[in-house]
């Protein structure tokens, strides 16, 4: 069953990322894109995470996809991209890929994630905050100010000071 | 005689529909219910108490003795398609929808003193809606030439289907009446809320027209700038409870409801939830005096008429969603009287038959009072959701996102810093006081 999953969502994932990039619609190609976030979100659930895959999809889907969609929506695309069918290029990408897929592989594969259980039961996403309160505070002070700075960030670009219009009254 | 369709009679049509009535009777006895005899035979139904839950040989004799009926009913009842399709999940939240329409055609009538629907179905015009739904359903579904039909065609599914897998996620009733009672149950309300955006710009940009494609682009201002107060306000509650399962989160609210100890966050949360259902004063997305109808202008027939179905699932979800957060859920006083004793003990008599039913309370009586407390409160924040759209004027759009940005999102740190406050000193939470 897992396996049928598995396979479904990785047919689903790569399909959709290479759809992405060869679709010639711009909005069909960030749906793509979409689905090829869902699917990363199919993993984490497949993975026992569902924390990590509601995240995955609020902050990927709702937001990041969100984004590139309307600016895709406000861009004309003539003025900016004119097509290069050029074949050397694209074997060259292929190549550059496979030789980063390889070696990313190897470095993954070479840094002990066989010995990881694969029967071991689910962790609990209190476990997960409670050692971001001890093991790794200083990892959590460093996204706390991150955050804070940009929520501050937002806030101030929010704030504007008005232009005197006399046509408008606040 | 009608230029329309010249040909038409009425007894046409009523011979018509009779003709219908026969074959399916007909085909039905002749073939569907020796199907389902045989069909049966190769099904596996569940067992009870050492006894098959229905004998294939006996399967017609159910329809004479009703007592036999029972177990069908419990185990119907107990099943998941019966929770995903009828009770907690979508047809209760579609028929609490419908029964919103209603109230709001005729609220907002009352406000304005008019009458509002009154002539179908006699009383108070409660056939109103079904008129309407008709009416829908044989419109014509026009599309426009240059829309890009694919997207255009899957938008309305998809609201709805969106909708519904929000409602599933509301528990209703203790005991598990939940569609998906899972561990990120909030954070899962977030992830599926993270979808109307996407939906609706999708759908506006689809049409391939000014006034949808405005309105997709102010609702997507509007829902991406109110969802990060939406979450914020709820992060006080779950910092209290320290979950994030929506079933213990109004299991701890046994005592007290959270409204009382973190006002503001229930006010940023409303405030919130009415920006996100595009409801009036913050409806610029389907502003009729200024864009039409919005980003559902081109929408015409069923299609339309799915999406309406899907905005109000979608408002009886976060009315939902408000209850179990700040009102308690399903608490409430036990006043929901006891199934009669006699009748599970000596049965029903009607003269010289006596009919026993063993077996008999199909539902408990926690759970039925449960339901009816947790119906009330949503209708009651239903109502408040409904209630500004008789008072309030439409507003601008920088005020909107001034607000969302600038004002909620500040409310809402105040109430997590309150939350923060009562947990430090020891008031509420783990190990608190109360």
């Amino acid at each position: 069953m897992a396996d049928t999953v598995f396979l479904a969502i990785s047919v689903l994932t790569i399909g959709s990322a290479i759809a992405a990039l060869e679709v010639r619609s711009l909005i069909y190609g960030s749906i793509s894109l979409m689905g090829t976030l869902g699917g990363i979100a199919g993993y984490f659930l497949l993975l026992d995470s569902p924390f990590v895959a509601m995240f995955q999809i609020a902050v990927y889907i709702g937001s990041i996809a969100v984004l590139i969609l309307f600016t895709v929506m406000l861009v004309r695309r003539q003025l900016i991209f004119f097509k290069v069918e050029d074949k050397r290029r694209r074997y060259a990408g292929i190549g550059l890929m496979l030789i980063m897929m390889v070696s990313l592989g190897a470095i993954i594969l070479s840094s002990g994630i066989k010995t990881i259980q694969t029967d071991a039961p689910p962790i609990d996403f209190r476990t997960i905050g409670a050692d971001f309160l001890t093991y790794y505070w200083p990892a959590l002070i460093l996204m706390a100010l991150i955050l804070a700075s940009s929520v501050i960030g937002a806030l101030t670009l929010a704030r504007r000071e008005d232009m005197e219009d006399d046509q408008r009254t606040n | 005689m009608s230029a329309i369709a010249p040909k038409f009679r009425f007894s046409y049509f009523l011979k018509s529909v009779l003709d219908n009535v026969f074959w399916i009777v007909t085909l039905f006895t002749l073939i569907g219910i020796p199907l389902v005899m045989i069909l049966l035979f190769y099904i596996e139904l569940p067992v009870i108490n050492g006894n098959k839950l229905l004998d294939p040989y006996l399967a017609l004799t159910t329809l004479a003795d009703p007592s036999r009926q029972i177990p069908m009913l419990k185990s119907i009842i107990h099943s998941d398609f019966f929770r995903i399709t009828a009770f907690p999940g979508f047809g209760f939240a579609a028929l609490l929808a419908a029964a919103t329409i209603f109230i709001e055609r005729k609220m907002l009538a009352k406000l304005q003193l008019r009458v509002g629907p009154f002539y179908c179905g006699k009383v108070e015009g409660i056939l109103q809606l079904m008129g309407d739904g008709l009416k829908l359903i044989s419109k014509e579904i026009i599309i426009p030439a240059k829309a890009d039909k694919p997207i255009f065609w899957a938008a309305p599914v998809l609201f709805v289907a969106t909708a519904a897998a929000f409602v599933s996620l509301i528990p209703v009733a203790s005991g598990g009446w939940v569609v998906a009672d899972i561990d990120v149950g909030l954070l899962a309300v977030f992830a599926v809320i993270g979808f109307f955006p996407v939906i609706t710009v999708l759908s506006a940009w689809s049409a391939n027209s000014k006034f949808p494609f405005i309105g997709g682009i102010r609702a997507l201002h509007q829902m991406v700038s109110f969802e990060i107060p939406l979450i914020l306000s709820v992060l006080g509650i779950v910092i209290l409870t320290g979950s994030l399962n929506l079933t213990e989160i109004v299991q701890s609210q046994d005592h007290y409801w959270w409204i009382v100890f973190l006002p503001i966050g229930a006010i940023v949360f409303f405030i919130a939830i009415l920006a996100e259902l595009e409801r009036i004063p913050f409806d610029l997305p389907e502003a009729e005096s200024e864009i039409v109808a919005g980003w559902l202008t081109e929408f015409s027939g069923m299609m339309y008429g799915l999406v309406q179905l899907g905005s109000y699932v979608k408002l009886y979800a976060f009315a939902a969603l408000f209850v179990v957060l700040f009102l308690g859920g399903w608490h409430g006083p036990m006043v929901w009287p006891p199934f009669p004793e006699e009748i599970i003990q000596n049965g029903i008599s009607m003269g010289p038959i006596t009919l026993h039913l063993p077996g008999l309370p199909l539902l408990d009586q926690q759970m039925l009072n449960d339901v009816l407390w947790f119906v009330i409160k949503t209708m009651g924040v239903i109502f408040v959701i409904l209630l500004p759209r008789g008072v309030f004027p439409r507003i601008r759009i920088d005020l909107l996102l001034h607000i969302g940005w600038y004002k909620l999102i500040g409310l809402s740190f105040v109430n997590i810093f309150i939350a923060l406050g009562l947990l430090y000193a020891g008031v509420l939470g783990p190990g608190g006081i109360l």
